[in-house]
């Protein structure tokens, strides 16, 4: 993999040389060292679609983002942004390409894959949401009893779920009139916990349940499908046939398998083999998100991260958003030994944000094994975890502050919020906002933020730890949309500067084959042979507490 | 008397019309009077369905031939001694605007008879731009007119409710209605804000009654009650009495509705109560009944179906739609992509005008057109004409006999033996 990169023809091992030279001799020089050089905001910090990246409280210096864009070059990241854009099967093990950002192509758009033109189908599949949405919003989507649908249950698991609640919370000041008498609820855990409280709530009559699944065949998904389609029977007394037409939309890459579950043609949406489920908001997996803010929200949503697309697509490496936090992410992982990553947006309506991210980053890039087949011999996606900054205060922030754990933090945080609101909650605003700059600034500088030397050992602050701050002008559909699409590009970034695929997700596989040989070994005794024996150990006891014995 | 009447409400045409007959010179000044000059014109109702009420044009023509009734110019009408206002009950602004403007042009005395449903507290905040002492003095009289009687109803009244806080205004305003106040059995007098109270709580508890039976036609559907036989058992008790008692598929009508809507955001704003709020909603769901009845007879879907539907207008001898429960059903239907075909006897027009050609509409100015061809008939409004229909030519005409009656005025036996498929409102 020693290729030959850019105008200074080094090989991505030189890069890597000259970087880790270059880390040695900035690890001893502290944040609050670094933050007092002039123009330092400056030059660390840039602008794109109603977002601000502010890279200044990283352990970096100007020099270090030009470093890190010759390993980029080095990688030939330039190329596979081409080939990810295109439509080239950058999804190797799979075979197939991951073309998300094709799910955001303005209608007059062309991308041929193939031979064929996606974005007609596209369109097709958002038109045919849109006539959903209007109908429902209109009030004329009918149940069994011809009363109006008011609740809409989306059944879904992983990419299916995480996408469209967080979308849902993060825009829900956007929803439109039309929207607001329709409830909007998530069922994802395999064991009914969820489904089983709320189905006792509902109104059969005037419920739809949305089944997203690209497979049809995800057993928590279908598990809860099933729930939902006994309880409705048994409600009604209706034939099956006419319950699952008037209850159920499949959303699905596999037509087939839905149809075979009983969902008519005219109640299922469609997306496609090329688009991952952890990518897949955009699609018509994001049909909740468009029933909760509108169509043409959603639309905006999609034009911001289309437009994150082109500046990623087309902004020099140097100004490109995502390669520059992806690199900082490097930097920080391989160079300075960093392995923990806390996600902490400073506003109530990105409290998924950590779960979504947890998905987008550990699934893409959770890999030891490269494209070629070799082990890497570089740390790859860090564990990622988060809360609302605020509660998070509460929380864990201790450990960030004088933990023996090194960690590296992105505050999210919006300027304008509540401006049509009451005075009072634009304070309690500005209250988060100063919260989540003084955090910044004391991981950064520790001490150094006081005037005074700390009165004992317990409190002392040594600061250095590092942080983005992502300054969103304000949180809108547009903005949303840009934000995510960053993250989005930045794990593709990553994942090309390790060589690994970030669109598979082979170490989820084995254990769900696994739980399928066990769900049988559970139901018939005696057939635990080929199990390990602390497995047979725990399936003993759980048999003899099952059959009451004491 | 020289009196000018202001808004382009039912009761402003009432009050013009009847005052000018009995020797008042009255002014008009209906329509955009602001700013606009209609002087010497004879102007007319710019709703339909205030037009449409019977013997008011009549009775307004004869009032312009006699030259006692006159349309003026907003200058002339506000130095006038009397204003009648008869405004929308979103026009309060304008009217406080207006009563500044009557307060400039300095008449004194000076009575201002406010007939309009502008809420509780409306009288006493026109009344704070006159001058009281001067003899400058507000008075409320609740519209209690009815769409399709509302000229008797204004000449022969069973009772008057004044709210008026002022000795010489009373006697001013009884004699200009002493014409009308010999059928009076009952004259009440009261505060400007009881009144606007009185008028709201009788339009509430209206909607009481029919939210309740409503409620318990549905509940003897789910049971194999006929509510028909509960309903007239119910009236035999006096206390009860058989007002407003008759389930149907929803009331409308613009007033009504609004009033009502008006009531239920104070007791929820308030008192947090959200009683009449429930009734609206209720409301709304009951208009859609006949749909649902549809609905299910036809296996929850009606695409391609041909439903005919008789009666438009939210009530018989009215050609208003406003909040009709034929709207909810005709956008629940084409929703559904059904075709449907509309007969009323004065409303099609109105409906022709809010839904233009349409590929699923059919107008019919014939009921057994209407059906030709249809899967099902829905009666929604109880028209006279509609009481006895040829049935032997309905099933004849119709595709299928299916008829849904959402205001119970078939015998549903007879209607069975006919050969229909029948569904009422609670009726076994």
């Amino acid at each position: 993999m020693n290729r030959v990169c850019g105008s200074n023809e080094l090989s991505t091992d030189s890069c890597w040389q000259v970087l880790s030279t270059h880390a040695e001799a900035l690890k001893p020089r502290h944040l609050k060292e670094l933050l007092a050089e002039k123009g330092r905001f400056e030059a660390l910090s840039f602008r794109h679609e109603g977002l601000l990246l502010d890279l200044s409280r990283q352990r970096i210096v100007p020099e270090t983002l030009k470093r890190l864009m010759e390993l980029a070059e080095a990688s030939e990241l330039p190329r596979w942004i081409e080939a990810l854009f295109a439509g080239e099967p950058v999804n190797d093990t799979e075979k197939r390409p991951a073309l998300h950002t094709a799910l955001r192509l303005p209608q007059n758009a062309s991308l041929q894959l193939s031979g064929q033109d996606l974005v007609p189908d596209v369109h097709a599949n958002l038109a045919r949401m849109a006539e959903m949405v209007t109908q429902l919003h209109l009030r004329q989507w009918r149940g069994y009893t011809g009363e109006p649908i008011d609740t809409v249950v989306n059944i879904g698991v992983g990419g299916s779920d995480l996408g469209p609640v967080m979308a849902c919370r993060a825009l829900a000041d956007f929803q439109p009139e039309a929207a607001q008498g329709l409830n909007i609820h998530f069922v994802s855990s395999m064991d009914g916990s969820q489904l089983a409280g709320l189905l006792d709530r509902l109104n059969p009559a005037t419920t739809l349940f949305i089944v997203s699944s690209k497979s049809f065949t995800t057993i928590d998904t279908l598990a809860n499908a099933e729930t939902a389609r006994r309880w409705l029977a048994e409600a009604s007394g209706i034939a099956d046939e006419v319950l699952v037409r008037r209850h159920f939309v499949a959303v699905t890459a596999s037509p087939e398998k839905a149809a075979q579950w009983g969902v008519p043609q005219d109640n299922q949406l469609h997306f496609w083999d090329w688009t991952g489920g952890r990518y897949s908001m955009w699609s018509t997996i994001g049909f909740p998100i468009a029933l909760k803010i509108g169509m043409d929200n959603f639309r905006e949503m999609l034009a911001g991260a289309h437009s994150m697309d082109e500046h990623f697509r087309t902004a020099p490496l140097g100004d490109n958003l995502a390669v520059l936090l992806a690199m900082v992410g490097v930097w920080n992982i391989n160079l300075l030994d960093y392995h923990a990553h806390a996600i902490l947006p400073y506003d109530g309506r990105l409290a998924h944000l950590p779960a979504y991210l947890e998905q987008l980053e550990m699934e893409s890039n959770g890999k030891s094994v490269r494209r070629d087949g070799s082990l890497s011999e570089r740390r790859t996606c860090p564990v990622l975890w988060g809360e609302v900054g605020p509660n998070a205060q509460h929380a864990f922030y201790q450990l960030l502050h004088q933990g023996t754990e090194a960690v590296m933090s992105d505050f999210v945080v919006p300027v304008r919020r509540y401006e049509a609101r009451s005075e009072t909650l634009q304070r309690q605003h500005q209250l988060a906002l100063a919260n989540c700059l003084a955090q910044a600034r004391v991981l950064a500088l520790g001490d150094a933020a006081l005037d005074a030397e700390p009165a004992s050992p317990w409190q002392q602050y040594s600061g250095n730890q590092p942080s983005t701050v992502l300054l969103l002008d304000e949180l809108s559909p547009r903005t949303f949309g840009a934000l995510i699409a960053l993250y989005e590009h930045k794990v593709f970034v990553q994942a090309v500067i390790w060589g690994i695929n970030p669109f598979d997700q082979w170490g989820v596989e084995l254990g769900k084959k696994m739980a399928t040989r066990m769900l049988e070994v559970l139901g018939a005794a005696g057939s635990d042979e080929g199990m390990d024996l602390p497995t047979t150990g725990l399936l003993a006891e759980i048999r003899r507490l099952r059959s009451g014995e004491a | 008397m020289k009196i000018s009447v202001w808004g382009d409400e039912l009761a402003a045409w009432v009050v013009a019309a009847q005052l000018s007959a009995f020797g008042n010179e009255v002014q008009l000044c209906a329509g955009e009077v602001w700013g606009r000059s209609e002087a010497g014109k004879s102007i007319y109702p710019s709703h339909k369905s205030i037009s449409a009420e019977p013997g008011l044009m009549e009775l307004l023509r004869e009032g312009y031939d006699s030259g006692r009734l006159r349309a003026v110019g907003a200058e002339e009408a506000l130095s006038a001694p009397v204003h009648w206002l008869a405004m929308a009950p979103d026009q309060l602004d304008q009217a406080v605007e207006l009563v500044q403007r009557i307060a400039q042009a300095g008449v004194r005395p000076c009575l201002v008879v406010n007939q309009s449903n502008f809420g509780i507290g409306a009288s006493d905040r026109l009344q704070a731009s006159l001058d009281q002492v001067a003899g400058q003095a507000v008075v409320c009289l609740p519209d209690t007119l009815q769409e399709g009687s509302a000229l008797d109803k204004f000449s022969q009244p069973d009772a008057l409710l004044v709210g008026c806080e002022d000795e010489a205004a009373r006697r001013w305003l009884m004699s200009l209605l002493r014409p009308f106040s010999g059928s009076v059995r009952q004259l009440q007098l009261m505060t400007r804000r009881e009144a606007e109270f009185t008028k709201f709580a009788v339009t509430g508890m209206l909607a009481l009654r029919l939210g309740y039976i409503n409620e318990l036609a549905n509940l003897a559907d789910l049971l194999g009650v006929d509510i028909e036989v509960v309903r007239q058992g119910m009236a035999t008790d006096e206390r009860i009495g058989s007002h407003y008692l008759a389930p149907g598929c929803g009331f409308g009508g613009q007033h009504f509705t609004q009033y009502i809507e008006g009531l239920a955001e104070l007791l929820s704003e308030k008192r947090r109560s959200s009683l009449l709020e429930t009734v609206l909603a209720e409301n709304l769901r009951q208009m859609e009944l006949p749909f649902r009845k549809l609905w299910q007879h036809y296996d929850c879907d009606l695409k391609g179906r041909t439903v005919a539907i008789w009666g438009l207008a939210f009530k018989p001898g009215v050609a208003s739609i406003d909040s009709a429960p034929a709207l909810r059903t005709i956008e629940a239907l084409l929703a559904q992509g059904a075709r449907v075909r509309l007969h009323d006897p004065e409303a099609l027009p109105e409906v022709e005008k809010r839904y233009g050609a349409h590929p699923q509409i059919d107008y019919s100015r014939d009921a057994y057109e209407a059906v030709e061809d249809a899967d099902a008939m829905l009666l929604l409004t109880e028209w006279p004409e509609y009481w006895s229909p040829d049935f032997e030519r309905l099933a004849q005409r119709m595709a299928s006999p299916v008829i849904v009656d959402g205001r119970n005025v078939y015998d549903p036996g007879l209607v069975r033996e006919l050969g229909f498929a029948y569904y009422g409102i609670g009726r076994l």
